[in-house]
């Protein structure tokens, strides 16, 4: 079994963010406490037995997502994580191969790995791995994930060496990030909230680490809880504020559209889920309880609001039909043939709602960004019914400005958008894709 | 197994939910006069519709199509004067080159004049241009649907 996605390009994953290493190095701050009881909260993970909910939980945590490479194995890690200034990690095989994968650990050892980033012989882990979000688990999740992991196929192949530049290269360093960002832990319920609530924060804020790629990172690359799920730019792509903003965040959606687009990829009036986001969605949420979704919408719509300009768009109506689209520029006549063949000239969708891009985000914010990611990487989500494609429109004849003109195109016929430097953004993100 | 409303027609089929409705058409049924263009909603060729609407079966996955009606060109009904109209405008004006663009040409116009009975140029470049043509057939497709919604008129 491979990857779903093994058709798009191989791209290398960077975390982007800022790291000092005197900011590292200075940190003299109290060490974290480690409240040793897990959260009630826990105790809807469905399952009878280790192996099921252990399956429920590796899905919930998304592991696969990270710990394979693209168009490898599920689990036996490889995936590239670049981080700019630092140099690459590679996620690590998972599987239960006794060499190359976690087989020949004690399950003490793997808790340590999963809650606390330092594997067996004092290891430790680079914080792509998230886990001060899977400190949130218990002990015995983290049991059951590994007894899961241990019923799939094996592979005996080593996950490529990291190549990080000095100091970073220097493991120990981490001691004194976990310092001042590092393994937080479980934490008791807030009584005052409805179990519900208490059930969705440890779900985004454990095993989702949803704030790992929706808050911005800290100069020491740890998560801004200030900011918290005010959004972030990595890979390229703008990874969209999620706090309850109406305006930049998700303030805005019904619950109903919440649950669909995480279940689903897909909310009727907000688009389709794309890039990473439609990775967690395929291989992560859409494995969820509807009780589990409705839990993560309950918190998430109580987070507190963050605005941020580039994630605001205005939407504008319009005219519906084959016939509707205007031919007076190139951006409109190449959307015309090139884009309304599934997505309509009103973004309604012809094929299925999966192509419906009427009132997406990406449509109109942070000057286009994931929209030209789509346009020059293509994006598939796998749903229910199979895997939804947008192909990709580098290299078949379109060209830079072609793209560039499409984006412009639709950011002022669907927003308000005024988009500037677009021709600039295709060629980097162009370059970017090489 | 999705059983799918074809022409009017129940279809059980045997396949997986993410086949895409061309290849059900085309390999399993035998209903060929949809084309394969480009396989990536590029070319028009392989337009048919679903509920009324013309959707490219190529890139459509027939795990989405459910019960709703699916129309090939072979289920164009003679009798309706759209299709009627259209079909001798396309003789009228000797519109066909290779044809085999033609099949996913018809389907078009023939949508649009049900939506938009006299369209101008700028509407029928707007609708039709999702449908290619290799051969360049284009100023007679205009001028043929032209021709039609005069005769509908
Ligand atoms: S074959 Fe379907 S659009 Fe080209
Ligand atoms: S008539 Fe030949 S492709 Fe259109």
């Amino acid at each position: 079994m491979t990857h779903a996605f093994s058709f798009l390009p191989a791209k290398r994953v960077s975390l982007s963010g800022t790291v000092t290493l005197t900011a590292l190095l200075l940190a003299t701050l109290c060490l974290p406490t480690h409240a040793a009881h897990a959260s009630a909260a826990e105790e809807g993970t469905p399952g009878n037995t280790p192996v099921e909910r252990g399956q429920y939980l590796t899905h919930a945590s998304d592991c696969e997502v990270c710990h394979t490479a693209p168009g490898g194995m599920p689990y036996a890690g490889g995936r590239a994580f670049k981080i700019p200034g630092m140099g690459v990690v590679y996620s690590t095989n998972i599987t239960a191969d006794k060499q190359h994968g976690v087989g020949a650990w004690s399950d003490a050892e793997f808790v340590a790995a999963v809650k606390q980033g330092v594997s067996p012989g004092g290891k430790h882990l680079y914080p792509a791995m998230p886990y001060p979000a899977y400190s949130r688990l218990s002990d015995q999740d983290v049991r059951d994930i590994r007894a899961y992991l241990a019923t799939l196929p094996t592979s005996a192949s080593a996950a490529p060496k990291n190549n990080l530049r000095f100091p970073f290269s220097i493991r120990s360093l981490m001691i004194f990030w976990n310092i001042i960002n590092g393994p937080t832990s479980a934490y008791p319920d807030d009584t005052s909230k409805s179990a519900q609530w208490n059930r969705g924060r440890w779900l985004v804020e454990g095993p989702g680490h949803c704030a790992d790629c929706h808050s911005p990172r800290t100069l020491t690359f740890g998560l801004s809880s200030s900011k918290a799920f005010g959004g972030n730019t990595l890979n390229g792509w703008r990874i969209y504020n999620i706090s309850s903003d109406p305006k930049s965040g998700i303030g805005g959606w019904t619950e109903a559209e919440l649950a669909q687009y995480l279940s689903t990829g897909h909310a009727d009036g907000h688009g389709t889920a794309s890039g990473d986001m439609a990775d967690v969605i395929g291989h992560s949420l859409r494995y969820l309880t509807p009780a589990d979704i409705q839990a993560m919408v309950t918190y998430l719509r109580s987070t507190k609001p963050v605005s941020t300009p580039q994630d605001s768009v205005t939407f504008r109506n319009v005219a519906n039909g084959d016939a509707s689209l205007p031919q007076n520029s190139r951006g409109a006549r190449l959307y015309a043939s090139a884009c309304a063949g599934c997505h309509l000239p009103d973004g309604t969708g012809r094929q299925s709602s999966f192509a419906s891009i009427a009132g997406g985000r990406s449509l109109g914010a942070d000057n286009g960004r994931n929209l030209i990611q789509v346009l020059v990487n293509g994006t598939g989500l796998q749903t229910a019914t199979g895997v939804q494609i947008m192909p990709h429109f580098t290299g078949g004849g379109l060209s830079n400005r072609d793209l560039a003109d499409i984006a412009a195109f639709v950011m002022t016929h669907f927003t308000t958008a005024q988009p500037h430097d677009l021709e600039k953004q295709v060629e980097q993100t162009v370059k970017e894709r090489d | 197994m999705p059983t799918l409303m074809i022409n009017g027609q129940p279809h059980s089929v045997d396949v997986d939910a993410d086949t895409p409705l061309l290849w059900v058409l085309r390999d399993i049924l035998g209903l060929n006069a949809a084309k394969f263009g480009c396989g990536i909603a590029q070319c028009g060729a392989c337009t048919v519709y679903v509920d009324g609407k013309a959707v490219r079966a190529c890139n459509l996955p027939v795990g989405l199509v459910g019960t709703r009606a699916i129309t090939t060109p072979e289920g164009l009904e003679s009798a309706d004067p759209v299709v009627q109209a259209v079909k001798s405008a396309w003789v009228a004006l000797d519109v066909v080159q290779c044809g085999y663009c033609q099949p996913g040409q018809v389907m078009a116009a023939v949508a649009l004049l049900r939506t938009t009975p006299n369209p101008t140029d700028e509407q029928i470049d707007s609708a039709m241009s999702g449908n290619m043509c290799r051969c360049g057939t284009y100023m007679r497709i205009r001028a043929a649907i032209h021709h039609a919604a005069g005769e509908l008129a």
